[in-house]
């Protein structure tokens, strides 16, 4: 079975369209993708940075004390935007708009207004930080962004997805490969959750609700669906065979677009919200192990006895680690929606390990691989090779250490409570696992160093592969 | 015809979001009963108080300190002495402020430890905590907020205290009938 995203990807002016005599740069394929993409890499290498210093913070408070602007209640909410909105959204936009022209063989709706809302929303991001740092925070969880720059970022939504969606229509390749699916979850209920969070003015438990619906679709349909149908694009390409199933990527796109949206009352299980939200909630989170097992037979069927390519492609290595990562935080999210845990581990720092499994884990390598993969496949050029290896397994060893200290203090956390200790009484027990995250988020931040360094080097001072090369590599790659 | 394959994953994506949308944003406040009333004694903050949230919601205070007591063993002893939060305890926070995490302890009923009849002492202990908790507990991990002027603390102390204070007079009054 051949499926579309074998095809050559060079088709990028479409088929019969003859460029117009001298396109512009802001014109030229995939100069918005890459303008989303570095500017992804970007913030991701901030908002490590952030996530180090708050960490710190977590074990020696007096660090950076003094400064309104760095005190920890401002850099978390900063941390979590640069993270959710900089790097998470702007990185896989860009490989969207890098895979939307290729999947549809159709050149993108609009380059130019393609990078243009990518510089826009830079600024405006930026804006938003300094605003949340300024003071001028709305308080609440993932909504901290103030006006304007909040409402400015459904609207660059709306032009981004117009963009897309009208590439999409105009497509030249009619088959819908599973990717675009997941783009498509992606683009269109966007606009209406995010209004309805960060614009939104009820009170009380209410807002709550709202907030956690608008909260978890984003984490859910937005940035987990975006990462998705990257991996989906790119490991097939990577190991050079079409997906393991169709059917089985079938299933796990409906289910996970059924369930999702459901999931937001998990946040405040036993809080004071009605019950029948907390356990349609609780239902749907538990329901998440179908669409997470359709994911995992996928990707894994796909990688079985590619060890060559893994031992070989720095790149493949990084999307694998992504997809375990995933795989790992989701049945982490269906365990920890289970009523009985959740009351035991809520509050502790075991959230904090899974979202880092999530983000640190899946959202980071991901974005990685794409990258390598993009300087490789798309630009043909040699990135080194020894700094891909160190940045592998500094970005590993860094995930591993981060989870897992995160882990066992939130388990040593929820069983002294439950023994009847309180907050303060675990301050003490929880001391030697905050050094432990700080210190794995440098290895991270490491890591990412010496990525930011390749990355530059490669594209400032190119080294092209030879032609021939990448294909006899991906020919002998191939064990089944 | 070309649009044939995608009109139809829009349309079915469009009902399962609805769906979540109905139940998870239109029912609760349609179900006003349990979300939209107060709670029997609840009073609105003062100015001064709702200042002092707007200080809370600045500094960060939420990601570190939840405001709710839920019906679990974990929190028994949260429940033993200021029984468990309802929803109606939330009708007048605009943003709410229930947390996810506990660095610090809950909040929620603050205003019942350092309650306002202790006066000054009571006072002067939340602010000196703020501009330094490491001076009442070397181990702790607050940051200090020693950059807040004397008007901030005070109304950020206004609020605290009024966490919780109102559930103490409905008893009072239950007591006195
Ligand atoms: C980094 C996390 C963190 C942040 C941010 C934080 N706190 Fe705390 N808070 C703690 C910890 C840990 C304790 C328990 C140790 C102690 O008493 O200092 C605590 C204790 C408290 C106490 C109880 C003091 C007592 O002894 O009863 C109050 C009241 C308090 N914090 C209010 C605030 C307010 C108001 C803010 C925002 C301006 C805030 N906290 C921000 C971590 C934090
Ligand atoms: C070097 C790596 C990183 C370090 C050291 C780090 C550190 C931290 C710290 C200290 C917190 C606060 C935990 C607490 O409240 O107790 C946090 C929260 C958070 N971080 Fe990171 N972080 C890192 C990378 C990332 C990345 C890449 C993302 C991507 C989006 C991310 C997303 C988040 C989110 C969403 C939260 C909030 C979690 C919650 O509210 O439950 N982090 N991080
Ligand atoms: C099947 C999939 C998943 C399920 C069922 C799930 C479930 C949960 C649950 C129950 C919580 C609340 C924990 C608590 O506070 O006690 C939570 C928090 C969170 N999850 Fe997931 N999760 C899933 C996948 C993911 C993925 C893949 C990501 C990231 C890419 C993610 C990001 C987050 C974040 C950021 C929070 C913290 C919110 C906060 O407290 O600020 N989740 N998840």
């Amino acid at each position: 079975m051949t499926s579309i995203q074998d095809r050559d990807n060079s088709v990028m002016l479409g088929n019969g369209i003859k460029p117009k005599s001298e396109p512009l740069p802001i014109d030229l394929p995939d100069s918005a993708a890459q303008i989303w993409l570095y500017s992804g890499i970007f913030w991701m290498s901030v908002t490590m940075l952030i996530g180090v210093v708050e960490a710190i913070k977590l074990f020696y408070p007096e660090f950076l004390q003094g400064v309104p602007a760095l005190a920890y209640g401002r850099l978390r909410p900063v941390h979590i935007n640069v993270g959710l909105f900089g790097f998470m959204s702007m990185g896989y936009l860009g490989a969207t708009f890098y895979m939307v022209p290729r999947l549809t063989q159709t050149p993108l709706f609009s380059e130019r207004l393609g990078s243009l809302t990518a510089w826009f929303w830079n600024f405006n991001l930026l804006g938003g930080c300094m605003g949340i740092l300024m003071g001028f925070s709305k308080g609440k969880e993932y909504t901290e962004i103030p006006f304007p720059f909040d409402m400015m970022i459904g609207l660059l939504v709306i032009a981004i997805a117009g963009n897309l969606f009208s590439t999409i229509t105009l497509r030249q390749e009619r088959r819908v490969y599973v990717s675009l699916w997941y783009i498509l979850l992606a683009i269109i209920p966007f606009p209406i959750y995010y209004t309805l969070g960060n614009a939104s003015k009820f009170s009380g438990i209410e807002d709550a609700i709202i907030n956690w619906f608008y909260s978890h679709n984003l984490f859910g349909i937005w940035l987990t669906t975006l990462g998705l149908a990257t991996l989906y694009y790119m490991v097939p390409k990577q190991v050079n065979k079409p997906l393991y199933s169709h059917i089985v990527s079938f299933v796990g796109f409906w289910t996970l677009a059924a369930f999702y949206p459901w999931n937001g009352g998990h946040h405040v299980i036993w809080g004071p919200v009605p019950m029948w939200v907390m356990t349609a909630s609780v239902t749907a989170s538990i329901a998440m192990f179908i669409p997470t097992c359709a994911t995992m037979i996928n990707f894994g069927g796909t990688a079985w006895g590619t060890w060559e390519i893994m031992k070989r492609d720095v790149s493949y290595r990084f999307s694998l680690l992504a997809y375990v990562c995933y795989v790992g935080a989701s049945l982490w999210g269906t365990v920890l929606a289970v009523m009985s845990l959740n009351a035991m581990l809520h509050f502790t720092n075991m959230t904090i390990a899974h979202v880092h499994l999530g983000f640190l884990g899946f959202g980071v390598p991901g974005l990685i691989a794409f990258t390598y993969f993009y300087l490789e496949r798309s630009l043909k050029l040699k990135y080194s090779q020894n700094l891909a290896e160190w940045h592998f397994w500094l970005t590993m060893l860094g995930i591993i250490g981060y989870v897992v200290s995160m882990g066992i203090s939130g388990w040593i956390e929820g069983a002294a409570w439950e023994a009847g200790g309180s907050p303060q009484s675990t301050m003490v027990d929880r001391y030697p696992y905050h050094v432990a995250r700080a210190v794995s988020g440098l290895i991270v931040l490491a890591g990412q160093f010496l990525f930011v360094w390749n990355v530059y080097k490669t594209v400032n001072y190119p080294v092209s592969l030879p032609t021939d090369s990448l294909d006899s590599l991906q020919k002998t790659g191939v064990t089944s | 015809m070309r649009y044939i394959s995608v009109f139809p994953i829009v349309a079915i994506l469009c009902i399962l979001f609805g769906s979540a949308f109905t139940g998870l944003v239109i029912a609760p406040g349609v179900a006003s009963d349990v979300v939209r009333a107060p709670s029997v004694g609840l009073v609105a903050y003062s100015p001064s108080e709702a200042k002092g949230r707007k200080i809370y919601a600045r500094e960060g205070c939420v990601y570190c300190h939840s405001q709710q007591v839920r019906n679990v063993k974990a929190d028994e002893n949260l429940v033993a002495a200021f029984g468990v939060s309802k929803a109606g305890d939330y009708f007048y926070d605009l943003p709410h402020f229930l947390g996810t995490s506990r660095q610090g302890p809950d909040l929620s009923n603050e205003g019942r430890v350092w309650r306002r009849e202790i006066g000054a002492p009571a006072r002067d202990y939340l602010i000196g905590h703020f501009i330094n908790p490491r001076q009442y507990n070397p181990n702790s991990i607050m940051p200090a907020f020693d950059y807040l002027s004397t008007q901030e603390l005070s109304d950020l102390t206004d609020y605290i205290q009024s966490l919780g204070a109102w559930k103490d007079n409905v008893k009072v009054a239950a007591a006195g009938l």
